[in-house]
């Protein structure tokens, strides 16, 4: 499906020149993006509601970028940042009637759009919604259908519109993808997607079982090709441009009140996790587990920006 | 009307009652032994018939059946392509080597041995849809994600030609790939676990011409279609000699759907049955010997009963809420447990002959 209404850019991207002089400098070891802080620690969020007038509810959400970005953004050595920071924006329209043309529907029809910004990751991405964006969007409609008290809204729509402004790496920038290489990356977006597009919906005053939030969580083997044998260890909040090796991750979405999950994505190889000796679990629990503690993480914040939300619609 | 077609795979609601699906979610949770429609135990599968080879113009292709009609046909195309690296990726290494050999015509580095997900497409066709809708889409990526997130581990002897699974495989050379596209035509409407049965069988019967050029040249094949190698390299073991210590050769992956009704766990669901699901999981279990899960592309709470007081007796109504961990841990243990159904299924692919 090619995009024939715009005149699109080269779909390979484009990059500022680069020297191998420059490259030298900026490839070396040292200025490879390092992980921080520790395996529980998350990063900081920001989320505010309410920013978008024209929709019914809106939120914006926003990952600290990591210190290596941090540091380059102060200090710049190289035109390439060494890694880059979740940004996305979230509006809800609805709940509104349905089309004429529509079948009847006992319940609120949900509708979910995910899109990157052409510019949001390091290769362009075309005006058309791919392949990856619409596989978002259904993992997104999945977390997010078991919240929403749909039967309050019969014969009625609620379209969900997230706009991706700057999206997680898969990789580091300078590796080639290896055989553990998948999109990574897609799985922080979609945490928080379903992060954003809740507050969003509370901020609409749409009725739900609890405010539902996304968490990741990764098994991470650091360690280059000479210490191979140290099992990968468990992560949560993982920026895949930090890490060497990502070996299986998964994404929930959770509702803390509940201690429900209503998505679950799960990929890779988790048998190898290093967990210890009396840990009955078994990896992809482990994992589930982990993420189920980001994902309560992020809803501290989540849980935050809604009380804002209703503040300001009394004030 | 677009907002219609958005509706999941999970959300496809067959056309039943309220009351007709109340009643199927009864006999299906009942404790200990659910009474299926169709009078199957929980982890029986539904009899099939398959066949391999059936598409001319294809390098491998597939048809699965079950007695009811529902079919499903998967055909897999190679063709050789470039591999062009992403400009801006670099080895290190190589740069301090040869700095000045960095502005040579070709990105190719020295890391293009492992393969790339891209190589493989993956395209299903599903009556009612566009080819850009999103079960379509949501349907083939998660398919997809199974066959390239597979890696063969390196300890088994079988499976060391297949090094980084499927993705390695499709490596010719550091310059050169294959890439494989998978469609499936679909005249009805096909369950997910039926389309992945039949590309498990189509990659099986899957054939790439026998290369001749040997290492950095430009790739070049044997024009004699009989000396073709299988994309999936075959044991040569005989079956009886695997009994004393079972080595699994690589397979492609099989996604599973598995559907939790009240404290029941029921395999191969049909629709009427994931309608009234607390919970469904898609599961590729991996390659036995590792006992690795692929992916677990799971969806909760399509349907189900709510446990509001005000519920009449007899009426279904939509499932509200998740599903909680503790069901999502049984669901995958009965899958990949030891002698779970997951080993159960390959087992049993594994005796199915492709000619």
């Amino acid at each position: 499906m090619a995009d024939r209404r715009r005149i699109n850019g080269p779909p390979g991207g484009t990059r500022p020149p680069v020297f191998a002089s420059l490259q030298e400098s900026s490839t070396g070891v040292a200025n490879r993006a390092q992980r921080q802080r520790q395996p529980t620690e998350l990063r900081k969020i920001f989320l505010k509601t309410g920013l978008i007038p024209t929709a019914s509810g809106s939120s914006y959400l926003e990952f600290e970028p990591s210190a290596s970005l941090a540091a380059a953004r102060s200090n710049p050595k190289s035109l390439i940042p060494p890694s880059s920071a979740l940004k996305l924006a979230c509006t809800v329209h609805g709940p509104k009637p349905l089309p004429r043309s529509a079948a009847f529907s006992p319940n609120l029809v949900l509708t979910t759009h995910v899109k990157y910004a052409p510019f949001a990751a390091r290769k362009r991405k075309g005006h058309i919604r791919d392949a990856s964006e619409r596989d978002l969007g259904v993992h997104l409609e999945t977390a997010l259908r078991g919240a929403i008290i749909a039967e309050r809204w019969p014969k009625s729509g609620l379209d969900i519109t997230l706009t991706i402004i700057e999206a997680e790496d898969d990789r580091w920038w300078g590796d080639a993808p290896d055989s553990h290489d998948a999109s990574w990356g897609m799985m922080n977006v979609l945490a928080g997607c379903i992060t954003a597009a809740s507050a969003a919906i509370a901020d609409a005053h749409i009725d739900c079982l609890d405010l539902v939030s996304g968490g990741v969580a990764a098994l991470v083997s650091d360690d280059s090709s000479q210490s191979a044998s140290s099992a990968p260890r468990l992560m949560l909040d993982i920026d895949p441009a930090e890490h060497r090796s990502i070996l299986s991750a998964c994404v929930v979405a959770y509702m803390p009140a509940r201690d429900e999950i209503t998505e679950l994505w799960l990929k890779g190889d988790s048998s190898r996790a290093a967990l210890d000796k009396n840990d009955g679990r078994t990896g992809h629990e482990a994992l589930i587990d982990g993420a189920v503690d980001a994902a309560r993480g992020a809803n501290t914040v989540l849980a935050e920006a809604v009380r804002e939300s209703i503040a300001r619609s009394f004030a | 009307m677009s907002s219609q077609r958005q509706a999941s795979s999970a959300s496809q609601v067959p056309h039943l009652s309220p009351a007709e699906l109340s009643y199927l979610y009864t006999s299906l949770s009942l404790p200990k032994n659910p009474i299926r429609p169709d009078g199957r135990s929980p982890t029986q599968f539904r009899p099939l018939s398959a066949e391999t080879t059936i598409l001319p113009g294809t390098n491998g292709s597939a048809r699965i059946g079950f007695a009811d009609g529902t079919q499903a046909i998967v055909g897999v195309k190679a063709e050789v392509e470039k591999t062009v690296l992403a400009a801006d990726t670099l080895d290190s290494r190589s740069l301090a080597q040869h700095g000045d050999a960095l502005n040579r015509e070709g990105e190719e580095g020295s890391a293009a041995v492992s393969g790339q997900g891209e190589w493989v497409q993956m395209s299903i066709e599903i009556p009612g849809f566009r080819d850009d809708d999103a079960l379509p889409v949501f349907l083939s990526e998660m398919m997809r994600e199974s066959l390239v997130g597979s890696v063969a581990g390196g300890d088994v002897d079988g499976a060391k030609e297949m090094a980084g699974g499927l993705k390695g495989r499709l490596v010719i050379n550091k310059r050169w790939h294959w890439r494989l596209s998978c469609f499936s035509p679909n005249l009805s409407h096909t369950p997910s676990p039926l389309l992945s049965l039949t590309t498990h069988l189509a990659l099986l019967s899957t054939k790439l011409p026998k290369l001749k050029s040997t290492g950095e040249e430009d790739p070049f094949f044997d024009d004699d279609w009989a000396a073709a190698e299988y994309l999936y390299p075959r044991s040569n073991t005989s079956k009886s000699s695997l009994s004393a210590a079972p080595s699994y050769p690589v397979r492609p992956p099989v996604t599973l759907l598995v559907i939790a009704v009240g404290e029941n766990v029921i395999f191969d669901p049909n629709r009427e049955e994931i309608a009234v699901a607390d919970a469904v999981l898609a599961i590729s279990p991996g390659i036995p010997n590792s006992e690795n899960v692929n992916m677990l592309g799971a969806t909760a709470g399509p349907g189900e009963e709510s446990g509001g007081q005000e519920e009449v007796e007899g009426v279904w109504r939509p499932r509200r809420g998740g599903v909680k961990r503790s069901v999502i841990a049984r669901m995958v243990k009965t899958v990949l447990g030891k002698g779970g159904v997951g080993e159960e299924v390959l087992e049993g692919l594994e005796g199915v002959e492709v000619q």
